[in-house]
Order: C-alpha cells, then structure tokens, then sequence
C-alpha cells in the first residue's frame, strides 16, 4: 500500500529543458516546484544552469542559507627560486596569460587556463600548479514555499563542464532523501552541462517556441532524451506568435510519440513576473500564460505522477537511441 | 584441481556508488560514478570469481570525464560495461576500445552481474 505522506516511495527525477535558450524554462520549472511540492510531493529543485542561473530569481530567493566553494581547474605559477627570466614561457602561452613585472615573469592567474604548454616548453622546470582553484559555488536555499532549492553558479572565464551540474544534482539527492520530486532546472543547449542534468533524470519537460530555432534545437534536445531513455512530454510556449510553426512543431511531436501538454501564449507577465521575484502564478494568476502554465502542472499531477514509471514506459524509447557525435 | 577449459575469465566492468563490492548500487550516471566494481566471471559456468573495487579517474575530472572512465576500463581489460548509459563521447569511446554495452540501472551490482550472465549470448553479439 503507498504511503499518502510518501506517494513516491523513490526519487523521481523531472529535467526542464529545450534546447534552445529564453523559451521559459525557468519560468515553468518555478511554478512546477511550487505546485508539486504544494501538492504534498517531497521536492527539491535545482538549478543545473550554472552560468546564468534564473531559478532563484524566478522563487524570489534573496539570501542562501550555505555558500560553498567549488573547485574545478588548475592554474600555473612561475617558482620564482628555479626561474632564469629566459622569456619561453611568454612566448609559447596561447592566452599570453606570461607578464612582466617588477622584471621578474610572472603568470596572470585570471588568465591562465591551465593547458600545460609553458610547463613542457619551460627548460629548467620552474612552473608548477594549482588545484585549488575556485570555479564557482554552491548554494543552497529554502525558498518561501517549503521546499529546498540547490544552485550552482560558475565564476567568469572558470571552466564549467558537467561536474559543478553533478554537484548541484548530487547534493539535491542527498537532501530530497529516500523519496520524491527532484525538478532540475536544465541549460540550454546540448553541451556537457545539459548531459549532466539529463544522465539519470526519468522525465524530460521540453519547452519550444514555434520559431525555426527552438524547433531545430528541439530536436537535438529530443535525440538526447532518446539516448538516455528519459519520456518527454513538449509545452509550446509563445504560440500564438506564429500559430502556422506551432503546427509544425506539432506534427513533429505527434510523429514522435511526445504528448503535447500545454500550448502557452504570449504573454508579457512573464517577464514583469521574473521581475517581481514571483512565481508567474502567483504574481499574475489570472494571467493566460499563467493559466497554460498550470496545464502542464496538471498533467504532470494527474497522468504522470500517480504512476510515473507506466507513464514513462508508455513514451520513452524500447531502447537507447544512442546519439552519434560528430568525431570522424 | 581439474584443468579448466574454457581461458581467460571474462571481465565486467559495473559503475557503482554507495554500498561495498557486489552490494553497492548501479550508478545513475557513468563518466562521474563514484566507483567501478570490476567482476570476472567464469563464463562457461556462469559464476563469479573474483570482484575488485576500483576508482573511477572520471569522477573528479573537469572535462572528458566519459571518456576518462572509458579509458579506465579500456586499461582494467573489461569486456562489458553494465550501468546507465554513458553520454554520446563517452558511448562512443566504449565502443572504439570493444567494450560491450548493457544499460541497466535500479539494482545492485550484484543483480546486474546477474543480469549480464542470464544475457550473455545476445550481450556478447551485440
């Protein structure tokens, strides 16, 4: 028998994501936190975009409860006791990240990327590195609806590959516990970011406007899902704009199996409501886009949820679909 | 002891995270997963006969993290891989180095050599 304070009885793991970017991730994935948690789903969100994170603002998030560094990359410095001032090292750095001061080389570390060069051209070893170098931070707060919301944030010109995302999700894990929603907030594109926030996930929320963008990211997007066995369910955002592209988005769908779950319109509350730090729902809920929001908020607790894993057979592929990259 | 027939035991390679040997859990992802339990088994009789534990370089790694782990198991001579589906580069590297690939996650590592023996015949060809 299900538990009604435990409904899930395990992590269920939904990703927002599209592709393209400023399609309305963000703003869906806020009031699908909000609603799913109120529903009295356990829930934590996180926030997988690390380079330019909405979802706080989006919650209206004004102070985090923990800060914590994270650390990714290494920087290189000149020993300045082995050193001769021969120059080699300013002339085979790709960033020109070499400088002179005071007479002595030395390595600018907001510039150096680590890649190793001056340290093999370098003929008397002088050159070390640093690994503890700060790429970013995770943050970690309770918003003001109850529920936990876990973000990362890289810092300017710090690599960000999948691993701070990884961090993110794994530290929502571990607070979401045995059971429950774990709603990441996805980046846009492809790129390793984006494989991170879908490698593990069940669920996949893809957003697209009915532009030849969005649709062309949809399905780079789409085939990404296949590979990693995730059910996709698409909401149409903005399609009034272009009611003839929101067709072919359509027909795209219904040729592929993914259920249409909302057709949202234009709407300019959306970005007076980012503005405000509210939810679109709750800043304006009398709001049309408000209203197409809620339908996928009620698909989700009405078709999905009550028995996720029938509804995630049902649309996710028999077997991988394993997306081929682009190496020959 | 009774000459065996049969060669080298055939080597699995299970990403894994929490838990100890044969009772930690399938990963839920692959270039970062904790950990690679590595099992060889007797494939005639379908029995294991030895487990190792070993780290994984990808989990700590900023970039190419699939591909590092790829690698890892390229050099630890594993056969099959079974776990979450590694991303496309890293899926990709697997199959450069022969490795075979077996999805599966949910169950411990364990029931996933299980699982690999039951299917070896289709693994194997595929």
């Amino acid at each position: 028998m299900r538990d009604p304070r435990d409904p899930l009885g395990e992590q269920v793991e939904i990703v927002v994501a599209s592709g393209k970017g400023g399609v309305g991730k963000s703003t869906i994935a806020a009031v699908l936190a909000v609603e799913l948690y109120r529903s009295g789903y356990r829930l934590v969100a996180a926030d997988a975009d690390a380079e330019a994170p909405n979802l706080h603002l989006a919650l209206g998030v004004d102070k985090w409860d923990s800060v914590e560094p994270y650390y990714e990359g290494r920087v290189a410095f000149i020993r300045r006791d082995i050193c001769t001032n021969c120059g080699i090292c300013a002339e085979v750095c790709p960033f020109g990240a070499v400088e002179v001061r005071n007479g002595n080389y030395v390595i600018n570390e907001w510039i150096c990327e680590g890649c190793l060069t001056c340290s093999f051209a370098c003929p008397v070893k002088a050159i070390r590195y640093r690994f503890k170098v700060k790429a970013g931070e995770i943050k970690v707060a309770g918003t003001r609806y109850g529920f936990t919301l876990v973000s990362g944030e890289s810092m300017p010109g710090r690599p960000n590959s999948g691993k701070l995302v990884t961090e993110v999700k794994n530290r929502a894990k571990s607070l979401l516990g045995r059971s429950g929603v774990l709603l990441v907030d996805a980046a846009a594109g492809i790129g390793c970011q984006v494989i991170s926030s879908l490698t593990g996930a069940h669920i996949a929320v893809l957003v697209a406007e009915p532009t030849p963008a969005s649709f062309s990211d949809l399905k780079r997007i789409h085939k990404l899902t296949k590979h990693f066995m995730l059910a996709p369910m698409l909401v149409i955002n903005k399609f009034d704009l272009n009611e003839r592209f929101t067709k072919v988005i359509e027909e795209y769908a219904e040729e592929n199996n993914i259920p249409v779950v909302a057709h949202i319109p234009y709407d300019e509350n959306v970005p007076k409501a980012l503005n405000m730090g509210r939810p679109l729902h709750e800043a304006f809920p009398g709001s049309s886009a408000a209203k197409g929001v809620l339908e996928v908020v009620s698909y989700i607790k009405k078709e999905v949820l009550p028995n996720w894993r029938r509804w995630w057979s049902t649309y996710k592929p028999k077997k991988p679909e394993i997306y081929v990259p682009i190496i020959k | 002891m009774a000459h065996e027939v049969g060669g080298m035991p055939l080597r699995i390679g299970v990403a894994a995270s929490g838990g100890q040997g044969l009772d930690a859990m399938v990963a839920d992802r692959f270039g970062r997963a904790e950990k690679f339990v590595i099992v060889d088994i007797d494939e005639e009789r379908g029995k294991i006969l030895k487990v190792e534990t070993h780290d994984n370089p990808g989990y700590s790694a900023g970039s190419g993290a699939g591909v590092k782990a790829a690698q890892k198991l390229g050099d630890l001579g594993v056969k099959i891989y079974v776990g979450p589906t590694p991303g496309p580069n890293a899926y990709a590297a697997l199959q450069y180095l022969g490795i075979k690939i077996y999805t599966l996650t949910g169950v411990t590592v364990r029931e996933a050599v299980e699982a690999v023996i039951r299917n070896l015949p289709e693994i194997l060809q595929s």
